[in-house]
C-alpha cells in the first residue's frame, strides 16, 4: 500500500503550491488513475512517490515505511516507472534496455537475458525479432511497450505511469490500453496511473483521484465520480465529455 | 627541381623522414592522449559544477589564444629544458580547448527524457554518467578528439624549434638554408599525416558505433573483420610511429629525443637556425669526432639565441656557437664594446662567473650586421657609408629581421646614431630578407657580413662609419662542466681558431645558401682541404 498524508509540494518557496495538502491511499492491486488537466500536479505526485521530488511537508509511506528515511535509489529500484517522454536509451538494444534494472542489482548477464526476453513477450514484442534492436528501429508503440516491460523488469510491486500513452495515435493507445488492463490481472501490480484523458482514466482506473491546482477534488471509483461528483469542478469535468459524446452520437 | 632529382632528393633522405615522422606521431600521440586523460574529466567537472563552467571554459580558451611559438618560449622559461618534454606540455594544453568543449556539449546534449528515466529507474549518479551520459556524448567527444589531433599534428611542426625533432626539423632547416625542398619535405607529409591520423579516429569511432548492421551476409561478414581493425588503427599508428623512430634512431644520425644521451661520452652540440650556425655547428661536429673518441649528438637548429642560451645553461646542450656582441647586448644586457679582444675577455669573464661556461678562441671572422642596398643603387645613389643613406632614409623602405628591429645593437640605436628615419619597416625573415631586396620589395636590408648572398645578389655593405655595430665575432661557448671532464675539447675546437676570416665564411655560407650544398658536406670537404681532419702526429 501507499499512503500520502498531508503532502505539498511547493517549487518557489511557499509562495504557490504544486501539490497541496493531498492524503489518499493506494490499495494493493488497485488501479489508481490520477486525473486533472496540465499543471494539476499529478506528475508532481507521482515523482514524490519515488523520491525524484522531495515534498515540502506531509509524509509518503510505502507498504507502511515512510520513504523519506530510505535510500532513494533503492527505493526507485522496487518501483517501476514508465516515463511520459518514454526515455528509452538509444544507444542499447531493446532488451538492453529492458533489462537495465535487473543489471543495476548486479544479476548475472544469462540471467539478465532470460528476463528481458520473457519481459518482451508479455509487452507483445517478439524477442527473436526485437531484442537485438535499437529503439529508434521501433514505432511510437513499440517504443511504450519496451518502456513498460524496463519498468517490470525487477518484478516490482507497484508501477507509477506518467502519461505513457499521451503520445501515441488513438488506435494504438487503445490497444496498449486493453492490454495494460489484461497485464494488470495477470501480473496483480498495484498501478499509479496519470492522465489528462477522462475516457482513459475511465476506461482503466479501478479508482479515479481528480485533481485540480494542487488540490484532490474527489477520490472514487468510475460510478462515484460520475454519480456522485464531490465538486462542482468534477461535474463540469464530465459533463462536457458527456456533451461532446451525444453531439457526436448525433452525427451518426 | 626535376622529377628525377626531386625523387633522389627524397629518397637519400629517407631514412630521416621516416624517423621525423616517428617523432612527430609520438608527439602528436602522448600529447593527444594526456589531453584526452585530462580533458575528458575537466569537461565532465565543467558539465555538472555549474559555477566551474564559465571559469574552466575561459582559462581553457585563452589557451588556445597564446600564439604556438611564445607557447613554446614560455614554457622553455618555465621548464628551463629543450626537447620533447616542454613541446608535448605545449601540444597538449592546445588540445585541450576542442575536447573539453565537446565532453561539455555532448554531456549537455543528452536527451532531458532520457536522463529523467535513467534517474528515475534508479541509476546512481555515477552511472548514469557511465552507462548513459558519456555513451550518448562519445560521437561529441570523439569529434573534439579529432580536432585535437589534426590540431596537433599541425603545431607539433613548430616543436623543432625547441629541438623536440618531428617533420618540423626539415621545415626549419629548409627556412634557414631558404631551401623550398626541404620545406616541402617537412610540410608535404605533416599534411598527409595530419589527414591520415584524422582518417583512423574516424575509422576507430567507425568501428565504435553499435548499430546493427544492415544488408547481405557478404557485408556482413565484412563489417565483422574490418571492425577490429579499425578499431586498432590510431594505435597501430602510434606503435609504427615508435617503431618508425627506434628503427631510424639508431641509424640515424641525431634523433632528437630517446635514449638520453646526457651520458660522459656525449658531447651534444646545439645551433642556432641559420644557415652560418649550421656549418660552424658541423665543423665543430667533424672535428671532435675525428679526434676524440667521443660521441657527437647534434641538436641543431634551434630557434634563436635565447633558446640555446637557455639549452646551454640548463644544460640540455653542451656547446654552440655563439657572437660576442650577441652575448655582450642581447645576454648580459651590457653596452657594446667597440673594441674585439676586450668584447671576447668581457663575455668570457662574464660567463664563467654568471653561467658557468667558457669562451674558447673565435674562428676569426666578425659578423656583424651590414646596413645593405643593391649594387645599382649604391651605383647610381653614391652610397658607400650609413652616413650617406641619412639625407635619403625617408624616402627608402627597410626590410630587418625581427631580433633587429628589438635588439639595442639592431635597429633602436642605429636610428638614433644616425638619425635615420626610413619611409616603411618590415619584419622579415632572415631567409626572406635577400630575396626581398633583390624583388625590389624593400631598399634596405640588415644582411650579416658573412652572408654568402651578398654577392650573389648584387648587394653593397655600407660600411658603419660610426662605427655603431659592435664587433660580433664567433666562438664556441662550452659548459666549464664538460670542458673540465673532457679537457682535450680546448685544443680540438681551438684547431678552428682563426681560420675562417670573413671572406672564407662567406664563400661557406654561399655554397650551402646558393649552392644547395649539405652544411655536412661543406664543412668536411673545408676541413679535408685544411688538412684538419688528419690525426695529430
Amino acid at each position: 500500500m501507499i499512503s500520502l498524508r498531508h503532502v505539498s509540494k511547493s517549487f518557489d518557496g511557499g509562495r504557490h503550491f504544486a501539490v497541496d495538502d493531498v492524503s489518499f491511499d493506494v490499495r494493493e492491486g488497485e488501479t489508481l488513475v490520477l486525473l486533472g488537466s496540465s499543471g494539476c500536479g499529478k506528475t508532481t505526485l507521482l515523482k514524490l512517490t519515488n523520491r525524484l521530488l522531495e515534498p515540502t511537508s506531509g509524509t509518503i509511506e510505502v507498504d507502511g515505511e515512510d520513504i523519506a528515511g530510505q535510500d532513494p535509489i533503492s527505493l526507485r529500484r522496487r518501483i517501476g516507472y514508465v516515463f511520459q517522454g518514454i526515455g528509452l536509451f538509444p544507444h542499447m538494444t531493446v532488451a538492453e534496455n529492458v533489462a537495465m534494472v535487473p543489471r543495476l542489482l548486479g544479476w548475472p548477464p544469462p540471467q539478465r537475458r532470460e528476463r528481458a526476453h520473457e519481459l518482451l513477450r508479455i509487452v507483445g514484442l517478439d524477442p527473436k525479432i526485437y531484442a537485438g534492436r535499437f529503439p529508434e528501429e521501433l514505432s511510437g508503440g513499440q517504443q511504450q511497450r519496451v518502456g513498460v516491460g524496463r519498468a517490470l523488469a525487477a518484478d516490482p510491486a507497484y508501477l507509477l505511469m506518467d502519461e505513457p500513452f499521451g503520445a501515441l495515435d488513438a488506435l494504438t493507445r487503445d490497444t496498449l490500453q486493453q492490454e495494460l488492463l489484461a497485464l494488470k490481472e495477470r501480473l496483480k501490480k498495484t498501478i499509479i496511473f496519470v492522465t489528462h484523458d477522462i475516457f482513459e482514466a475511465l476506461a482503466l482506473g479501478d479508482r479515479i483521484a481528480i485533481l485540480h491546482a494542487g488540490r484532490l477534488e474527489q477520490i472514487g471509483t468510475r460510478e462515484e465520480v460520475l454519480k456522485k461528483p464531490a465538486t462542482d469542478f468534477v461535474r463540469a469535468l464530465f459533463a462536457k465529455p458527456a456533451q461532446q459524446l451525444a453531439a457526436y452520437e448525433g452525427m451518426l | 627541381m626535376a622529377g628525377d632529382s626531386w625523387i633522389a632528393f627524397v629518397s637519400e633522405r629517407l631514412p630521416e623522414l621516416w624517423l621525423r615522422t616517428g617523432e612527430h606521431l609520438m608527439l602528436t600521440g602522448i600529447s593527444t592522449g594526456m589531453a584526452i586523460l585530462i580533458g575528458i574529466p575537466l569537461g565532465i567537472c565543467a558539465a555538472r559544477i555549474w559555477w566551474l563552467r564559465g571559469p574552466l571554459i575561459g582559462v581553457v580558451g585563452i589557451l588556445q589564444t597564446i600564439p604556438s611559438l611564445a607557447m613554446l618560449a614560455i614554457l622553455l622559461a618555465l621548464f628551463q629544458k629543450i626537447g620533447a618534454t616542454p613541446a608535448i606540455i605545449a601540444l597538449t594544453l592546445y588540445a585541450l580547448l576542442p575536447i573539453v568543449r565537446n565532453t561539455l556539449t555532448g554531456l549537455q546534449g543528452v536527451s532531458p527524457a532520457v536522463l529523467e528515466a535513467a534517474r528515475g529507474i534508479g541509476m546512481t549518479s555515477r552511472q548514469r554518467l557511465w552507462l548513459v551520459e558519456i555513451p550518448l556524448s562519445m560521437p561529441m567527444i570523439v569529434a573534439g578528439i579529432r580536432t585535437a589531433a589534426v590540431v596537433s599534428v599541425g603545431i607539433a611542426t613548430l616543436s623543432a624549434f625547441i629541438g623536440a625533432g618531428g617533420l618540423g626539423q626539415f621545415i626549419n632547416r629548409g627556412l634557414a638554408l631558404s631551401n623550398t625542398d626541404l620545406i616541402l619535405l617537412g610540410a608535404i607529409p605533416a599534411a598527409v599525416l595530419a589527414l591520415i591520423v584524422d582518417g583512423s579516429i574516424a575509422a576507430s569511432q567507425w568501428a565504435l558505433r553499435r548499430k546493427r548492421s544492415r544488408g547481405s551476409r557478404f557485408r556482413a561478414a565484412i563489417d565483422r573483420t574490418l571492425r577490429p581493425v579499425a578499431l586498432a588503427l590510431p594505435v597501430v599508428l602510434i606503435v609504427a610511429g615508435c617503431f618508425a623512430y627506434l628503427s631510424m634512431g639508431t641509424s640515424s644520425s641525431n634523433p632528437a629525443w630517446g635514449p638520453s644521451a646526457a651520458n660522459r661520452h656525449t658531447v651534444r652540440i646545439g645551433t642556432k637556425n641559420f644557415t652560418e650556425q649550421l656549418i660552424l655547428g658541423e665543423l665543430m661536429a667533424q672535428l671532435i669526432e675525428a679526434h676524440t673518441d667521443l660521441r657527437v649528438e647534434r641538436r641543431f637548429n634551434l630557434g634563436g639565441t635565447m633558446i640555446c642560451h637557455s639549452a646551454l645553461k640548463s644544460g640540455e646542450i653542451d656547446l654552440y656557437p655563439e657572437y660576442t656582441g650577441t652575448a655582450l647586448t642581447a645576454i648580459l644586457k651590457q653596452f657594446a664594446i667597440a673594441d674585439p679582444d676586450r668584447a671576447h675577455e668581457t663575455v668570457a669573464r662574464e660567463y664563467r662567473r654568471r653561467f658557468s661556461a667558457d669562451w674558447l678562441r673565435p674562428f676569426g671572422f666578425n659578423n656583424t650586421y651590414a646596413i645593405t642596398v643593391r649594387k645599382s643603387d649604391a651605383a647610381s645613389r653614391n652610397l658607400r657609408t650609413i652616413s650617406d643613406l641619412m639625407a635619403i632614409s625617408g624616402t627608402l623602405r627597410a626590410g630587418f629581421t625581427a631580433e633587429f628591429s628589438e635588439r639595442p645593437d639592431g635597429y633602436p640605436g642605429l636610428r638614433r646614431a644616425y638619425g635615420l628615419q626610413f619611409r616603411e619597416v618590415r619584419d622579415l625573415d632572415p631567409g626572406l630578407m635577400y630575396q626581398a631586396i633583390a624583388n625590389r620589395e624593400v631598399d634596405v636590408i640588415c644582411a650579416f657580413a658573412t652572408d654568402g648572398r651578398i654577392a650573389a645578389f648584387e648587394l653593397q655593405p655600407l660600411r658603419d662609419d660610426l662605427g655603431f655595430f659592435p664587433p660580433y665575432q664567433a666562438a664556441p661557448v662550452i659548459r666549464t662542466e664538460v670542458l673540465e671532464t673532457h679537457p682535450e675539447l680546448r685544443q680540438v675546437l681551438d684547431l678552428l681558431a682563426a681560420v675562417l676570416d670573413d671572406a672564407t665564411m662567406q664563400r661557406l655560407n654561399f655554397e650551402v645558401d646558393e649552392k644547395k650544398h649539405r652544411p655536412s658536406d661543406i664543412a668536411r670537404k673545408f676541413l679535408e682541404g685544411r688538412g684538419l681532419l688528419e690525426k695529430e702526429k
